[in-house]
């Protein structure tokens, strides 16, 4: 398995930081526009990623972690959420594991954003900053070389007249 | 690179794991201390704080005995008690002379009832189903757990040894208060309507009840415990409404001619 090489911090442009930076730091506006719903902030980051991805693997890398760790707590939130709009709508008794849930999910979310303003701060430093599992698939998607790439490099669409 | 991700996979649900482990702890932490408050008193010492109440009671209402309406809440009390599997409590009911629409919960299984009440009932399966709620309450323990939440344990067992009978007045008026919980009227509504499928007497008497009193019209004492003035009756109607009995329930009407115990009050 081959891999493009990771660009080291003064390689990479101070545009390019903040851009990456920025995938991580704007959930936070997004999650306080969308609560409370938590969908705005995937939302968010889904266009961010869409927009951003193909300027450059350091970018792209910082994006898609950005959003894919963005889906579990999406995910636990939304559970949440209808967990108590059900209970809000029948009988209104709460129980020990619905609360243990909530617990866990805000502690879950509170954990999350402690890591993502890691992640963020690394990304303006150039940086890379891996979750735990997906920054590991994040670099396994962006870094890795596809057989893809290889033919496009062996067979150049621009070719000389001669 | 496989292994690496199944062990931050595994990292990961121990972290998830942890936290709703420690969430749920948490949780049981916190309901434990009502728990705990309630078993500062045995149920010995809440029987000998009821009987030191009863006194008191005897004293201050006029408790109406050996009538008509008397054997009938005797027979209702005696229906409902012997549905429950087991209980610490020897039940008391006690109908006091007043046209209040009330009743409540003393320490230690006695429980009070107001003749109002009774002459409101349109059955004797409403009055059961206001009894069924108290039991409830005394069953979980609730009035010990707010006693305690109102004064300190000491006092309350102070009594016990002859103490001060001007805290037997705040316990009394502490009772008097009817300050349970919405937690807590959920948790005796829930008891008595299971009690009372139990006792094969339709829950949806509670229900009845509730609905009845809710009506504008209807004049009761604002002080009501079973029904105050909370915006969260209208749940504890539907869920006594919506509440689904067993598919071979069958009711079991008392045997009373219900004019006629109202006559008698």
């Amino acid at each position: 398995m081959e891999f493009y090489p990771l660009q080291q911090p003064e390689e990479i442009s101070e545009r390019e930081k903040e851009d990456a930076m920025g995938s991580y730091l704007m959930m936070f506006a997004a999650v306080a526009i969308g609560l409370p719903l938590p969908i705005i902030n995937l939302i968010a980051s889904i266009i961010y990623y869409f927009i951003n991805r193909k300027k450059s693997r350091f970018i792209h890398f910082h994006c898609l972690q950005a959003l894919l760790t963005q889906i579990p707590t999406t995910v636990i939130n939304w559970v949440a959420v209808i967990w108590a709009v059900t209970i809000f709508f029948t009988d209104r008794t709460t129980t020990e594991i619905f609360w243990a849930y909530v617990i866990f999910a805000g502690a879950s979310t509170f954990l999350y954003f402690i890591f993502n303003l890691i992640a963020a701060f690394k990304a303006r430093q150039g940086k890379m900053y891996y979750f735990l599992l997906f920054g590991n698939l994040c670099y396994q998607a962006v870094y890795r070389v596809k057989a893809s790439d290889n033919i496009q490099s062996s067979e150049p669409v621009n070719k000389p007249p001669f | 690179m496989g292994s690496k991700m199944i062990r931050d996979l595994v990292i990961l649900l121990a972290i998830a794991g942890a936290l709703f482990v420690g969430g749920y702890f948490t949780v049981r932490e916190i309901n434990k201390t009502d728990f705990e408050l309630s078993h500062q008193v045995s149920i010995e010492q809440e029987e000998e704080l009821g009987n030191v109440l009863k006194d008191v009671m005897i004293d201050q209402y006029k408790i109406v005995e050996d009538n008509m309406a008397d054997s009938a809440i005797q027979a209702i009390k005696t229906r409902l008690v012997s549905a429950i599997d087991s209980t610490p409590y020897r039940y008391e009911i006690k109908i006091i002379k007043n046209e209040q629409i009330n009743a409540f919960t003393m320490p230690g299984g006695n429980i009070y009832v107001f003749s109002g009440l009774i002459k409101a009932a349109d059955s004797p399966e409403e009055v059961a189903s206001v009894l069924a709620h108290e039991i409830g309450h005394a069953e979980k323990r609730h009035v010990v757990t707010r006693l305690i939440n109102d004064m300190s344990t000491t006092a309350i067992l102070g009594i016990l040894s002859g103490g001060d009978p001007s805290v037997v007045a705040e316990i009394l008026k502490s009772i008097a208060g009817n300050k349970f919980n919405r937690e807590q009227e959920m948790e005796a509504d829930k008891f008595a309507l299971q009690l009372l499928e139990d006792s094969h007497v339709p829950p949806k008497a509670l229900a009845r009840f509730f609905e009845r009193l809710n009506d504008k019209d209807f004049d009761y004492n604002e002080d009501l415990e079973i029904l105050m003035t909370h915006p969260h009756n209208n749940r504890r109607i539907e869920q006594a409404r919506k509440y689904k009995t067993r598919n071979n329930f069958k009711a079991e009407p008392f045997n009373f001619d219900w004019e006629k115990v109202q006559q008698s009050l």
